[in-house]
């Protein structure tokens, strides 16, 4: 957690979009800036690219008030996933609240799932974080790529390891939502009782999921 | 992070003061008094005034309030100030201002942001070359370390080595004493058992003389002679003395020749070990030969068919015990891989020049791939514990303080031949010894 203050009424979460290079950790953050409503949460803020890839990181900030008049604030970061970029990565991560672990489906890239998620544990392991405990949710994107890795195989997988594993074609907006949702439900279950946040804001996991992933009506 | 790096958390929250300058607000706000505003200013979310411009005429009523937003949350306001009649035109000056101030705050966020993950790659980077370098600076001065030390190293290794050789060399030949020794007392026994023997025989005879003795004293006293030579002769059979008398002869001829085994093994054994001389002597090297066959007859005799091609030489200025530790290592290597009926074909010739002595069996002989190597010490073809690998080291030791040269070649009909070649005495001194006188 980057920030909690009582006095002030205040609490800062920070989640962070993990994975390998071009498996669409930008394209969750500008989807997940399109579906959802307007309100509750602030602008994309896309840094310095270099050929339009991530080298520092995007930020998507959510708002929220609990019924006690808690204000919280989710911030939303990707990584750049060029190995070249380990330090940077490394800073990101730093003090995060959860992880969505965004893995490219289309066979040829499953050397850099792995590379990739190897790279996760052992730099949160370096920054003092426990991915036994830490809220982790894994999207496998690309779900329209037509030579995609069967689900069998990702459930055969991931299934006995108890991560949950959404699948999603961020390109097309889907499962987009779904990931946000599951990470910001077991980032509230990791959060609520040190916190208080059912007994003493008030604020139920449901009403939480809900008011950070409200999608805009349609028109 | 160290305590001389920035410590900061990617994200965390920042306040406008931070991000704002008065270098970037302050003109913004002249120019809006320029342009006709009697005020403008930026309080934050509890009224308090961050940055504020007045013009000297008043700055006249609130016309304008925008939110101003950090990462989309509204954490100050921008209020404008003037004439009510210059609303229509104040007014959009506002959000131009707004808009203005908005930009500044996003970029200028932007480039906090950046600068901060800049500075935190940039250090991690940096501990890691430094890291990377103290490693190396450390690795690079134990090489040069090692570097420097080598030749040293080395040498002492080598110094170490010539010592532990040098040891084994001794034990080696202290082992070959031991063994010759053990032979010897083993010549040396049988002889005296036979002698002892003899003698305790000897001792019951002469008792049983010495009884008859008495016999004759007694009876001549009380006896008439007549009776005394009937009875003499009586006891005289009855005593067995003529078989005594014709066995003390033989008994006593075994004894001597015995005894002479004796002196003469004593004599062989001090002869072949030199131990009465120091320094340099002149030696016969086939007398030499005829000593060590002489000090090994125990395990020759009986078992071992010893040839002898043996032609005059002339001698051999050395150290006395050399010759011997040659052949008697060399004939014991012929009878240990010989087999079971070692034939050992002993040759010796002189060319005007060298001495040529070989000593070859009727054994497997040594693989051509082997020969380099069977002179170095340890070097061994027995089974573990069985030989020690230094015999043929001291071989090659010995000959080599003799200034000569030792090779191994097929012998005629298989087996091994060792060809020893010495060089002779100077021309001054050299002459062709006399043939060793048989023994």
């Amino acid at each position: 957690m980057i920030e909690y203050s009582e006095k002030e009424g205040r609490m800062v979460l920070k989640l962070v979009y993990y994975g390998p290079a071009l498996s669409g950790k930008t394209t969750n953050l500008l989807q997940l800036h399109d579906l959802l409503t307007r309100q509750g949460r602030g602008e994309l803020m896309v840094l310095d690219t270099s050929g339009d890839r991530t080298i520092y990181f995007d930020l998507l900030p959510f708002f929220l008030t609990a019924p006690s008049g808690l204000k919280i604030k989710v911030k939303v970061y990707t990584v750049p996933g060029q190995v070249c970029h380990d330090a940077t990565r490394k800073a990101v991560l730093q003090r995060a609240d959860g992880v969505a672990f965004i893995a490219d489906s289309n066979p040829s890239e499953s050397h850099s799932n792995f590379a990739s998620f190897d790279n996760l544990e052992r730099n949160l392991a370096l920054v003092g974080l426990d991915i036994e405990t830490l809220p982790l949710v894994i999207q496998f994107n690309k779900r329209d790529l037509p030579q995609a890795v069967p689900e069998r195989e990702i459930r055969a997988t991931w299934d006995p390891t108890g991560v949950p594993v959404v699948l999603a074609s961020a390109l097309n907006g889907e499962g987009v939502a779904d990931t946000f949702a599951l990470l910001a439900g077991l980032v509230y279950d990791r959060i609520d009782a040190r916190y208080a946040l059912t007994g003493q804001h008030g604020l139920s996991r449901d009403r939480f999921v809900r008011q950070l992933t409200s999608l805009k009506e349609e028109p | 992070m160290s305590a001389q790096t920035l410590e900061f958390v990617v994200g965390a929250e920042k306040n406008l003061r931070e991000l704002l300058l008065d270098s970037d607000v302050l003109p913004l706000l002249k120019g809006a008094l320029q342009a006709g505003a009697g005020g403008a200013r930026v309080v934050d979310e509890e009224g308090e005034e961050l940055w504020g411009e007045t013009d000297g005429g008043g700055r006249g009523e609130l016309l304008a309030r925008l939110p101003l937003y950090l990462e989309g949350e509204p954490v100050a306001r921008l209020e404008l100030f003037g004439s009510p009649a210059e609303r229509d035109r104040l007014v959009p000056l506002a959000s131009l201002l707004g808009v203005a101030l908005d930009t500044v705050l996003r970029n200028n966020l932007k480039r906090v942001l950046t600068t901060e993950i800049h500075t935190s790659v940039v250090n991690s980077s940096h501990e890691e070359l430094m890291r990377i370098n103290s490693e190396l600076a450390a690795g690079e001065a134990r090489y040069r370390e090692l570097a420097e030390n080598l030749e040293l190293r080395v040498k002492e290794r080598s110094a170490e080595l010539k010592r532990a050789q040098a040891l084994m060399l001794q034990q080696e030949k202290m082992a070959a004493v031991g063994q010759l020794a053990a032979g010897v007392a083993h010549e040396i026994n049988n002889p005296l058992g036979f002698i002892t023997s003899n003698l305790h025989t000897l001792q019951k005879y002469a008792a049983r003389c010495c009884a008859m003795l008495q016999f004759y004293r007694e009876h001549v006293r009380v006896d008439p002679p007549a009776r005394l030579v009937e009875n003499a002769e009586l006891k005289w059979r009855e005593l067995k003395l003529p078989q005594v008398l014709s066995d003390i002869g033989d008994l006593m001829a075994e004894s001597l020749a015995g005894a002479e085994r004796v002196s003469r093994i004593v004599a062989d054994l001090k002869g072949f070990s030199h131990v009465d001389e120091a320094g340099e002597v002149e030696v016969d090297l086939n007398q030499e030969l005829e000593r060590t066959l002489g000090v090994l007859s125990h395990q020759i005799s009986g078992r071992a068919e010893v040839v002898k091609e043996l032609q005059p030489l002339p001698p051999v200025n050395c150290q006395g015990q050399l010759p011997g530790q040659i052949f008697l290592n060399l004939i014991q290597n012929a009878l240990t891989h010989a087999g079971a009926a070692p034939r050992i074909t002993l040759s010796s010739c002189f060319d005007g020049e060298r001495i040529r002595i070989g000593i070859a069996d009727n054994g497997p002989g040594v693989p051509a791939g082997l020969r380099g190597q069977i002179f170095e010490p340890f070097f061994t073809t027995l089974p573990v514990g069985s030989g020690t690998g230094m015999g043929l080291a001291v071989v090659w030791e010995a000959v080599l303080k003799l200034k000569g040269t030792i090779a191994v070649a097929d012998a005629p009909g298989g087996g091994a031949d060792f060809i020893i070649t010495i060089p002779a005495a100077k021309e001054g001194d050299r002459h062709l010894a006399e043939p060793v006188p048989k023994e």
